[in-house]
């Protein structure tokens, strides 16, 4: 993965006695809360219901056993012992103290780590598939050029204050893990026909409000070319992007306004205008950050570990979690492991400070010190031996982290909602888990398949409900909490945007109303069609008359 | 009935007015009834005029919980009572860990409604 360098490291011990001073000002009432805001904004420092929210930066949510260890650290140190994984790869903590906030920083400064843009009108944390680096069927590693536009989008002057907030999303493979179509600018890496990698490149994608699945504004920009044309982007979305209206400030707005051809002419022009060798990447720079990603060392191994199989013939529990939690790797004798965060009852995306510990080991003994975080809140160790894969499993079953749901029923995004969240209208996380519970019956769970069910407490749609199978979003309604159920969304590679489905439910006639969905769908199932296969081939109707005939 | 909230400023912890303090337990906040409106309005400003203190004052309705038998009071707003408590999805953290009957009936409470401070909230963004 890729090391800070002497200069990065300074920079951060800046920073963080920077904002120390700037707490010290504020409690001492020489910077007005107005002043202060903007400032611990800009360090991931939110006020939520609650306390203070510190959202630390997981660059394309990739982390080393170090970074995990100091991550358990401080939720035990300075937290109530546990962290929140969120759908754009990094961790937040709920418990925070101002007064504490600076000491974290440091901390967090020692093992490379930071809370910058996660927060405002900036360029944020860039997220990526994540198992870049693992899996077979990707061009090139997304890490590489997340980690070139991370270095680039630092505290980048001119982009510092656009008209909202801006998320970039890459994927080197053509499943997409990493919802790029719906972010402001989504890059997919293509080999071109010379044989030369570039990007398919795919801007105003967004949820909240206003739901886009993003416009593809150029099908091949070759790959040396990506910071001059991504700096172009940014100047037509900063010049003409609205300030005068929240809800219309993201580029999305912009694109849809223009319509896509019009926004990718004013791109190119732009983009003609800038000077190519000073704003592109040095072909030595890319070769750094290559090399830094490149350092993988696999073993050879035989393509069948006897060690696996005698485990896996003797042990339903991992037969289970293979068929759900491990997928392919491209290297020989190698398997990619996701973690579920999501047992049965639990708040998803939540992990405890033993845990992370638990899985800082695994990664560490076991995965060549590499663990991801998912924008669907699991983890990932990217580089398991097949050989290990039995104790592995062992050891994530005794610290409660081997439920065998990726992608099931009960694999559910929530924000954290009402019960968290200064912005939420209504809460996610009891939903989630009471329908979690329908699905503890792993058989009923499999049976069914891939179902992806997110619930946001707001429009905001930090829980990603517009692109979910069964999308659920909380909003009040006459002063009560109410879920508004929508179908058919996916933040795939077959991207929509889900439709209402109905009225709106109360909160406990939720989890009855995804059950009798669920059971509409078993009975009308073609095949080993998901769920979003059959909503597509059949439509609402059905689903209407299974949750609306039952309410009545 | 109302009372005055804030969340603190050094740590963020939600605090209610109580006779020119701020005190952490719902349960020991001071109470207005409808009379005292200009008293509310003098408290808010003045608990303005404490920014090193508190961030975010605003007052919050009352309503009394329903079946209580000491006409025991909660926030009208769903996001009070959670404000007051603590989250519902972890049951020991924030101020419900301590127990007792005002955190019991602030559990038993029904029906929501809009908080004034989250209203605030979205004016300022």
């Amino acid at each position: 993965m890729y090391l800070y360098d002497p200069i990065d490291r300074e920079f951060l011990i800046d920073r963080s006695n920077e904002f120390r001073h700037q707490v010290a000002r504020r409690l001492a009432g020489e910077l007005t809360d107005d002043q202060f805001k903007p400032l611990r904004l800009m360090n991931g420092l939110y006020l939520q219901l609650h306390a203070y929210m510190l959202r630390i930066a997981i660059p394309y949510g990739s982390l080393n056993a170090r970074q995990a260890r100091r991550l358990a650290w401080i939720a035990r140190t300075y937290d109530k012992g546990y962290g929140h994984f969120t759908t754009r790869q990094n961790i937040q903590f709920n418990w925070i103290k101002l007064k504490d906030a600076p000491d974290i920083l440091d901390a967090l400064a020692e093992v490379d780590l930071h809370a910058i843009q996660t927060s405002g009108n900036c360029i944020r944390n860039v997220t990526a598939d994540p198992y870049a680096g693992a899996t077979a069927e990707e061009i090139d590693d997304p890490r590489v050029w997340s980690e070139v536009l991370r270095q680039w989008s630092t505290l980048h002057p001119e982009f510092s204050f656009l008209p909202r907030k801006f998320k970039i999303a890459i994927t080197g493979a053509l499943t997409d893990r990493a919802a790029v179509k719906v972010h402001d600018i989504g890059l997919i890496l293509r080999k071109g026909r010379d044989g030369q990698i570039g990007f398919e490149v795919i801007v105003g994608g967004g949820q909240g409000r206003t739901p886009y699945v993003g416009p593809t504004i150029r099908s091949y920009l070759p790959a040396e070319h990506l910071l001059s044309y991504v700096e172009a982007i940014l100047r037509v979305y900063n010049r003409h992007g609205r300030r005068d209206n929240i809800y219309k400030a993201r580029i999305k707005i912009l694109v849809a306004a223009l319509g896509a051809e019009e926004f990718a002419r004013q791109v190119e022009e732009e983009w003609g205008k800038i000077d190519a060798a000073r704003a592109n990447l040095p072909a030595s720079e890319l070769a750094r950050v290559r090399a830094a990603f490149a350092q993988t060392n696999f073993e050879a191994l035989p393509a069948v570990s006897e060690t696996f199989e005698a485990a896996r013939a003797a042990s339903p529990a991992l037969q289970r979690f293979v068929r759900n939690n491990v997928k392919p790797h491209k290297q020989s004798g190698y398997a990619i492991v996701e973690v579920s965060l999501k047992a049965i009852g639990q708040t998803p995306g939540d992990a405890t400070a033993e845990q992370l510990e638990v899985v800082a080991d695994l990664a560490e003994r076991y995965s060549l010190d590499d663990l991801r975080v998912t924008h669907a809140q699991n983890l990932v160790l990217p580089h398991v031996k097949l050989d290990d894969l039995p104790t592995v499993h062992a050891a994530l079953e005794a610290a409660g982290l081997a439920t065998a749901n990726i992608d099931l029923a009960s694999d559910i995004i929530a924000c954290p909602g009402l019960d968290y969240c200064a912005l939420a209208n209504a809460r996610a996380i009891p939903i989630a888990q009471d329908i979690a519970k329908k699905f503890a019956d792993p058989d009923r769970a499999e049976k069914v398949g891939e179902l992806k069910i997110k619930i946001s407490g707001c429009i905001n749609a930090c829980g990603h409900h517009h692109v979910a199978h069964i999308g659920i979003l909380g909003v009040d309604k006459k002063g009560e909490e109410f879920y508004q159920l929508s179908l058919g969304g996916s933040g795939a590679e077959d991207a929509s945007i889900g439709r209402i489905l109905g009225p709106g439910l109360s909160a406990d006639k939720v989890a009855p109303a995804i059950d009798a969905l669920v059971d509409a769908y078993l009975n009308i199932r073609a095949d080993d069609e998901r769920f979003l296969d059959t909503y597509r081939r059949v439509g609402l109707e059905p689903f209407k008359e299974a949750v609306y005939a039952q309410a009545d | 009935m109302k009372a005055i909230t804030a969340n603190r400023l050094i740590d963020g912890e939600v605090v209610f007015w109580k006779a020119g303090a701020w005190v952490e337990g719902f349960g020991d906040a001071q109470l207005f009834d409808d009379a005292q409106d200009a008293d509310v309005e003098t408290v808010v400003a003045a608990a303005k005029a404490q920014p090193t203190v508190i961030v975010d004052p605003y007052p919050i309705d009352l309503a009394p919980v329903p079946g209580s038998v000491d006409g025991g009071l909660a926030p009208v707003s769903y996001r009070e009572r959670i404000r007051a408590l603590g989250p519902t999805n972890e049951p020991t953290h924030g101020k419900q860990a301590v127990g007792g009957e005002v955190i019991e009936a602030l559990r038993h409470a029904a029906g929501a409604a809009r908080s004034t401070g989250r209203v605030d909230l979205i004016r300022r963004k």
